[in-house]
């Protein structure tokens, strides 16, 4: 591969970005470089990374979603209103992350059909479901707050895979959550670069007319886009309840500009047709360690959204400049041809 | 008679969407009059709608103005907050422990505060028009930082206790009308004024409807774009300004459910979120028409969540019903070409 090209990738930047951070913060404090810390910055990544996944596979396809949060919560909400209300119990969390993915995959329907069958533009079609499903959750489901979740997803909470307690300082724990989301990440990049709906959702991005003359159903891809994104989200609101051992209606609600930010700075283009899981990984890793850390460095914590707005102004600019150089090389390239 | 109708309806009722729009405007009125008649049909509500219809209408035509060049400005709401917290701090400032503050230092203030909703808006307009990055992802990570610069800057607090003179504007009267009300008539008049009598308010809405014939007759579409997010800025700023005298207060995170207010009343004013159609009536009569629906769910005792249902299903039903007449207008077209 050409070293000069992997380079100017956008990977390569952000790791660049993380590792001068790690030191810098590092050389501030050094409680940053512990097992327990890094641990900590995983944990506090997982339900990030999984709305994530979903949002990349949306701005993949030349769309964005911004009701992803509110499906989120409505899901892990709305399964434990619905176990408490049945009294179920069960040992494990099989159940509880069903019916989350279920509600998610349905609220996922309703926007696939807002945007799919009707030709909604996606942001005014999913700020609408959003103010919907938010509606409809906090009059008609609930607005308490609720702090014995069934025992099975409290229990959740605390299965670590493994514990390491160093000779000195905090105990590390690392949380069971890592195999299946390690797992699931690994699946959406196969499913993104191996399968027909991978493919056509990069085609999706890359022109709707030219998919269109492919022969890919553009309504049926955009359906299953948005069902992707409802599913995965409901998957990530029962997982955050479970984490936070407690579900409240009123969280993650104006999360969703953190996880695009992830997204966007991790390469994945705005515009459509481009962009990766392992970018987005990273993306989600320097978000969460700038929200983590910042008070580390000695900077209050007040200026967190400042910092992730910045980040996110610096990371579309700098597409955005790249974009037109290369338009403009293309022109000047093709005026070199004329020449000749 | 027949020729006299005909002259009302290529005036006023030309527009069809307009046309609708008094139809609803009527319809909700009559309803939650009949519905509620001692508690909606009420001098004090209406006077109360009076001082709330302006700020929504005013940040509704800065969207507006956005959308008929095709994109979109998020950031209203954090610049209207910045120029209130502007303005709002140095009042607070001068005023020292005594109640009041000359009227001199009162218009420094508001002018200092609309100086930094402009620079705002110039920061918005070099990165879309000059840097070609998309207007959503712009005006949303602009918006994310003015808005955590705010919040750093504050630590989340809100600036209160604002003089009394600077009150009286929000709260008084102007010949028996509220001030606000006044206020918005008059922004109204200009913009309309503004967007439909001269070059550069034809050249919008060129823009909106073909950029790339706007690039190729030279008119200048950078500039245009450009111009569009600095007026934008200056509405919210103005709009800033007016809720912080109305409430005597101003805070960073004031106002957050408001841009999903300002696309439903912009969408449903039947302004086209693609660009090149849009009018000021259609936006100043949703504004009414939400602000009813708003008062009168308060007089029938619904939470606030459900008019935010209300507000989402409003949304992606207009924008629904219009892919359906459009559908059937093309069709019909067709089907008469096809005929004759």
């Amino acid at each position: 591969m050409d070293f000069k090209k992997l380079l100017l990738r956008n990977e390569t930047a952000l790791i660049v970005a993380i590792v001068l951070l790690s030191v810098i913060i590092g050389a501030k404090s050094p409680e940053f470089f512990t097992l327990a810390n890094l641990f900590d910055i995983l944990r506090s990544s997982f339900v990030q990374l999984l709305f994530a996944l979903g949002v990349l596979v949306v701005i993949i396809s030349g769309g964005i979603d911004v009701s992803f949060p509110v499906v989120g919560i409505f899901s892990g909400y709305s399964a434990v209103v619905l176990m408490k209300h049945f009294e179920w119990n069960p040992g494990n969390i099989l159940l509880p992350i069903a019916i989350a993915i279920g509600i998610g995959i349905a609220l996922g329907a309703l926007n696939s059909i807002a945007i799919a069958s009707f030709g909604i533009p996606t942001l005014i079609a999913t700020l609408g479901t959003s103010g919907i499903f938010r509606g409809v959750m906090l009059t008609f489901i609930g607005s308490s707050f609720i702090s014995d979740i069934p025992l099975a997803l409290d229990k959740f909470a605390t299965a670590d895979l493994l514990k390491i307690q160093p000779l000195e300082g905090t105990l590390a724990r690392l949380h069971v959550l890592i195999i299946p989301i390690v797992l699931i990440t690994i699946l959406v990049s196969l499913m993104l670069n191996r399968t027909m709906f991978g493919r056509s959702v990069y085609a999706l991005g890359g022109g709707v007319e030219a998919t269109r003359r492919l022969g890919i159903s553009i309504k049926r891809t955009q359906a299953k886009v948005y069902m992707f994104v409802g599913g995965i989200s409901g998957l990530a609101g029962i997982l955050y309840v479970s984490l936070q051992r407690k579900a409240n209606p009123y969280d993650l609600y104006g999360s969703e500009l953190d996880i695009i930010a992830a997204v966007v700075l991790g390469g994945a283009s705005i515009m459509g047709g481009y962009g990766t899981v392992f970018g987005t990984v990273l993306g989600v890793l320097l978000i969460s360690l700038i929200k983590g850390n910042l008070i580390l460095l000695g900077v209050s914590g007040s200026w967190q959204r400042a910092a992730i707005g910045a980040l996110l102004l610096i990371g579309i600019t700098v597409q955005a400049i790249n974009e037109s150089r290369k338009a403009k090389s293309r022109r000047v390239s093709t005026r070199d041809e004329v020449a000749q | 008679m027949n020729e006299r109708f005909k002259k009302i309806n290529s005036g006023l009722l030309a527009d069809r969407k307009v046309t609708q729009l008094m139809a609803i405007t009527a319809a909700t009125f009559i309803i939650f009059s009949v519905i509620s008649r001692d508690i909606f049909f009420s001098s004090a509500n209406f006077t109360s709608m009076a001082y709330q219809i302006p700020e929504i209408a005013i940040l509704s035509i800065a969207v507006m103005l956005s959308m008929l060049t095709g994109g979109i400005d998020l950031s209203i709401v954090s610049v209207s907050n910045a120029a209130a917290l502007v303005a709002a701090w140095i009042m607070t400032n001068k005023m020292g422990d005594s109640d009041t503050l000359s009227t001199s230092w009162i218009l420094i203030a508001c002018i200092a505060g609309i100086l930094v909703g402009l620079a705002a808006g110039a920061v918005n307009s070099i990165i879309i028009a000059r840097l070609d990055v998309t207007p959503i992802l712009a005006t949303l990570a602009t918006g994310t930082l003015f808005n955590g610069i705010a919040i750093g800057l504050t630590d989340g607090v809100s600036i209160s206790g604002l003089p009394e003179q600077f009150m009286r504007v929000g709260n008084g009267t102007l010949l028996g009308i509220p001030t606000p009300f006044v206020l918005m008539v008059a922004i109204a008049l200009v913009v309309g004024l503004f967007i439909n009598r001269t070059t550069l308010g034809l050249k919008v809405f060129l823009v909106g409807t073909n950029r790339q014939a706007a690039q190729y007759s030279v008119m200048g579409d950078r500039r245009v774009i450009a111009w569009i997010y600095l007026i934008s800025a200056l509405l919210s700023s103005l709009a800033g300004l007016i809720i912080a005298s109305r409430t005597s207060a101003a805070s960073p995170d004031f106002g957050s459910s408001y841009i999903l207010l300002a696309i439903v009343v912009v969408v449903l004013g039947g302004v086209n979120p693609n660009g090149g159609f849009g009018t000021i009536t259609g936006v100043i009569l949703a504004t009414a028409v939400l602000q009813m629906v708003s008062s009168g769910f308060n007089a029938l005792r619904f939470s606030q969540f459900f008019y935010l249902a209300a507000q989402g299903a409003v949304l992606v039903f207009v924008m629904i019903l219009n892919v359906v007449l459009e559908r059937r207008r093309v069709s019909r077209s067709i089907s008469r070409s096809l005929r004759s």
